[in-house]
Parts: structure tokens; C-alpha cells; sequence
């Protein structure tokens, strides 16, 4: 069975809606918030509260339209449960309700993070558990061992920021702008990233992560560079930076894949964007001859079609949210 | 006309199913935190008491404040979504008209107070009038200091209905030409009263145009020293 489901995500900047059909995504539209944010240094909870409000109708209009599904064709309706922003949530939480019960279609609150897990089902068809997948985004930074759909073994995390955050802090530091990543990426193109060796933190703890420590360094390293006159070009450090952080990435989560013995890894948020990140994770696969199921850097980022590839799987499962069902902002991969 | 009102502006949160001037069902709940858990089921189990199905619908009432902006955002949202599906209009009313609306009073002028928290309230004017009440001023964020100056500089007898257990103890008195009453919050009865009002003389918006009414900018500065923060490269 391959229900098509209407999916809405709104648990942080993006307002996203999206039409699955099974794990086919006929529609993926988003109103980025990032603009709006961006004058503010960081992601402001009563703005993106705001503009969700004033973009979902139309939004999912939009993605109905792009669909060519009549909502009538629908068989449930899906949204974000949590984690995320409390005000933000309860904007696509709320619509999806209202939607699902208007039509009187069945209605599941998906977790967002198992969202991001199940995004590789967009654009692969055998991305099964069990896996190995690489969350890391704004505001999380995991490596999850997928024994199977709804079995979720979170072997690591991080203990201070996590890694989007981390390229937030030194993306400003080197004055390249909000968000950090996409503007660290672009920084880095032509650049050594063995130019400059920043450490790689928590090398004894196999699966956990530390970013906070990295952003000292750098700042010690830029001054005492400046005051001897021989600082490198700006590509060389952002490479080098951005080696620091993809390098404990990739390393721990393949560290992950050789010790459960997972064929399959994926992963899933926004700092899986990242185009070196995605270089070194297919090397790695490689040398192992595991599959790499990372999709398109759009379906890494926050968007609604990963909520419908989750919520079809649930629904065709006969989980069905209740309707008294509310937002939980503080969920946590079980 | 058959119409679901909802209201979740406030503390208390309620819906109500009204066909032309009969309300034929309504639910409520105290509880700020928990109008998204209440708003769906409520409706639902109007809806089974009437024996409408979803699709009998024509308008769709929503309180857009001012009050408290999640509940607000909970409220629109669901309006919206449910509005959106068999393309009926999304008919905005205000908290403040909703209260006055039901404390009307043969001549007293009325003053309606709902708290937008960080010590200031929602306050507007109305002056009963045969069958009703007309709104004499714009809706403004005061503190209540300032409230209670306007009520004294009024001549005559005044109402002060809304959340008035969260003004200030003492704030009127010695003015006894003012006395407090109900309704503290907002009620979807009253909410749907004022939007069919609106509905019937075509005063409401296209649904995509239906904002909250906040009354204040999100309660952020632009944070220049990240923004202009440059690197040792120059700024990004």
C-alpha cells in the first residue's frame, strides 16, 4: 500500500509542505524563513511563530497543485510533532489537525529527527535498516544506528553545540554571515583543508561529539596568525575549519558502520549539505563497500516531503494520531 | 448559515456551532497551555451533538486577538485548515468585541481588558446601543495605570469586563462610578455573534490576508555587532 499523504513541517525556520505518494515525493515546497532571520544573527522563535502563520495556506496549496492531487486523492494527513520550536510547531501542527479532520482522513504526528532518518527513502529504494545514519544540523548532532523503522539506538551525540551551530559561531568569527555552513562552504572552495590542523575533539569516546572548543581555537589561531603577519588565505582557513568538523563526522559515524556492521548509511539535516562532508562520506563507503544513501542537499535541510515518506510508513502501519495529540518540543529518538 | 466559531485568544478556550442566530453546540476549557489538545476534539464532538458532517460547513469564525499569540496562532491555524478544505471563508472577529458583545448593559460604558502579558493590556471602548454595542475607540496595549486614567477622565457609569483578576489589586479604586464584571475571558458564542455580523456585510478578508492581531513587533533587536561583525578577511 502506498498511501498518498499530505505533510507539513514547521518546527523551525522553514514553513514546508509536501505530497508523498509511498516514498515518491510529487510536490517538496518551502518558504525559507532565512532572510528574516538573518538580520537577527540566529533564528528568532516569535518571527518563524509568525511567518508560519502567514505562508501555510498558501503553501499548501502550492504543493497540492504541484502534485496534481486533488484532495480529495488523499489518504492521511502527516506534520511535525517535535522536536523544535514550541510557537513554530504548533503552526503546521495545528493546520494538519484541522486538514486531516475536515476530510476526515486519518492523521499521524511524525518525529522530526525520524523524518530526517527516513528522507533517504525519497530517492532510495533500498535504503533499509539496518543503518547507520549522520544526523547533524542546527540544532542536533547524533549518529543513529537504525535497527529498524521505529528502532532508533542513539550511539552518539554531541555534549556541547552542535555541528551547524558550530559553523554558525566561526562562520562569524571569520565574518562570513548567517547561516554558517552554506557560507563556510563556499569559503572553503579552492582551499587546503590540511592548511591548518584545528583539533578534533573527544578522540576517546567513539560515538560523541564536542564543537564548543573548536571556536577557541580558531579565534587564538586568527590573532596570533594577524600579529605575525602571516595569516593564510581565507579559503585555506575555512577549509581547514570545515575539515575539522566534517573530519570527527564522518570519522565517528563510519567508526559506527564498521562496528555494527551496517551496509547502508545515511543521514540526514543541514550540515549533511555540506559538499565535503558528502566527498568524504562516499570515500569512506568505499573503501568499505557500504552503500551511501545521502539525498539531494534540499531533502537534507528541513523540508516536509521526509515527514510524508514517515507518515505514509506509519499510516500504511496503522498508527494514527489522536486528535486531542499535542506538540512535544523536547522529543527525543526512542 | 451554519458556522463553527472558534476562540483560543486567551486562557480560555472555546468553540461553537451556530446556524444563522441559534447556537446549537459549543465546548470550553480553562487551561492556557492546552488549547491545541482541546480545539480539534471539541469541534469534533460539536459536530456529532448537531449531527453536521464537516463538509456542511459555511464559514469558518476565528478570534485573531488581540490575547496570547500562540493560542491565537493555534486558533488561526486550525481555522485555516479547515477553511482551506472545502474553500469557505475564514471570518476574523476581535477578543475585545467578542467580551463587549457579551457584557452589554442597558447604559453603562463599557471597557474590555484582555492581558497580553509583560504588564500591559488589551483595552477598548464600546457604548451600548439597542441590541448590542459599538466599539468607540481603537484597541490599544496600555499599562494599567493608563486604563484606569481613562476610565476616570470618561464622565458617567462604566463596565470593566475581561481579565480584570490580572490588573493590578486596587487599580479602581475610589472610583465608584466604575464597577468590574464578566466575562473574564472571551466566549466562541459572543465570537460568533460579532463574525456573523461581519460575515453578513461581507467585512472579511481573503482568507490568505487573515493575520493575527498582534498590536507589537516581536520582541527582538537586530543584533548589529553579529550581523556586522568582519572577519580579519573584511566582512563577509
Amino acid at each position: 500500500m502506498n498511501p498518498t499523504v499530505l505533510a507539513f513541517e514547521t518546527s523551525c525556520d522553514e514553513t514546508a509542505v509536501a505530497v508523498v505518494r509511498g516514498t515518491e515525493a510529487l510536490s517538496n515546497v518551502l518558504s525559507s524563513q532565512v532572510d528574516l532571520h538573518a538580520r537577527f544573527g540566529g533564528v528568532v522563535p516569535e518571527v518563524a511563530a509568525r511567518a508560519h502563520v502567514e505562508s501555510i495556506r498558501s503553501l499548501t496549496h502550492q504543493a497540492l497543485n504541484e502534485a496534481g492531487v486533488h484532495p480529495a486523492d488523499l489518504d492521511g494527513i502527516a506534520a511535525t510533532v517535535g522536536p523544535g520550536l514550541v510557537g513554530a510547531l504548533l503552526v503546521g501542527h495545528s493546520f494538519a489537525k484541522a486538514t486531516a479532520w475536515a476530510r476526515q482522513l486519518p492523521f499521524v504526528g511524525i518525529d522530526h529527527m525520524e523524518g530526517h532518518l527516513m528522507a533517504p527513502r525519497l530517492q532510495f529504494d533500498d535504503f533499509a535498516p539496518p543503518a547507520i545514519a549522520l544526523l547533524a544540523s542546527g540544532g542536533h548532532s547524533q549518529i543513529v544506528h537504525v535497527r529498524d523503522w521505529g528502532d532508533y539506538e542513539v550511539l552518539g551525540h554531541t555534549i556541547d553545540d552542535a555541528a551547524g551551530e558550530a559553523f554558525d559561531k566561526l562562520a562569524r568569527v571569520m565574518g562570513l554571515g548567517f547561516p554558517g555552513g552554506p557560507a563556510m562552504d563556499a569559503a572553503s572552495d579552492g582551499g587546503d583543508p590540511a592548511a591548518v590542523a584545528f583539533p578534533r575533539a573527544l578522540p576517546d569516546r567513539p560515538f560523541h561529539f564536542s564543537f564548543s572548543g573548536l571556536k577557541t581555537s580558531v579565534v587564538t589561531y586568527i590573532n596570533k596568525a594577524q600579529k605575525s603577519g602571516d595569516l593564510p588565505p581565507l579559503a585555506d582557513v575555512a577549509a581547514s575549519i570545515q575539515e575539522a568538523i566534517v573530519d570527527v563526522l564522518v570519522n565517528k559515524t563510519f567508526k559506527a558502520v564498521d562496528e555494527t556492521g551496517a551496509r547502508v548509511v545515511g543521514g540526514g539535516g543541514g550540515v549533511l549539505a555540506n559538499r565535503r562532508l558528502r566527498h568524504r562520506f562516499a570515500e569512506e563507503a568505499d573503501k568499505r563497500g557500504v552503500q551511501v544513501a545521502l539525498p539531494d542537499p534540499v531533502l537534507c535541510t528541513d523540508n516536509a516531503a521526509m515527514i510524508g515518506v514517515a507518515g505514509a510508513h506509519w499510516l500504511s502501519h496503522g498508527r494514527i494520531s489522536d486528535w486531542a495529540e499535542n506538540v512535544d518540543p523536547g522529543l527525543a529518538l526512542t | 448559515m451554519k458556522f463553527l466559531a472558534i476562540e483560543t485568544a486567551t486562557p480560555g478556550a472555546s468553540v461553537a456551532l451556530v446556524e444563522d442566530a441559534t447556537t446549537l453546540a459549543a465546548a470550553s476549557r480553562i487551561d492556557r497551555l492546552g488549547h491545541a489538545t482541546f480545539l480539534v476534539p471539541a469541534i469534533d464532538f460539536c459536530f456529532h451533538q448537531v449531527g453536521w458532517s464537516p463538509s456542511d460547513l459555511e464559514a469558518v469564525v476565528v478570534d485573531v486577538g488581540p490575547g496570547l499569540y500562540t493560542g491565537i496562532r493555534v486558533g488561526l491555524a486550525t481555522a485555516q485548515g479547515l477553511a482551506a478544505a472545502f474553500g469557505i471563508p475564514v471570518v476574523p472577529a476581535v477578543s475585545v468585541d467578542a467580551l463587549a458583545l457579551e457584557a452589554r448593559t442597558g447604559h453603562r460604558t463599557i471597557w474590555t481588558v484582555v492581558d497580553v502579558r509583560r504588564g500591559e493590556f488589551a483595552i477598548a471602548r464600546y457604548r451600548p446601543v439597542p441590541g448590542g454595542v459599538v466599539r468607540d475607540s481603537s484597541t490599544e496595549l496600555v499599562k494599567p495605570e493608563v486604563l484606569r486614567a481613562q476610565i476616570e477622565a470618561r464622565p458617567g457609569q462604566s463596565l470593566v469586563v475581561g481579565d480584570v483578576a490580572q490588573l493590578p489589586e486596587g487599580l479602581l479604586s475610589g472610583l465608584h462610578r466604575a464597577k468590574m464584571a464578566k466575562p473574564r475571558y472571551p466566549y466562541a458564542v459572543a465570537l460568533a455573534e460579532v463574525g456573523r455580523g461581519r460575515y453578513e456585510r461581507d467585512l472579511y478578508p481573503a482568507p490568505d490576508d487573515v493575520r493575527p492581531l498582534y498590536l507589537r513587533e516581536p520582541d527582538v533587536t537586530i543584533n548589529w555587532a553579529k550581523i556586522r561583525q568582519e572577519g580579519p578577511w573584511g566582512s563577509g
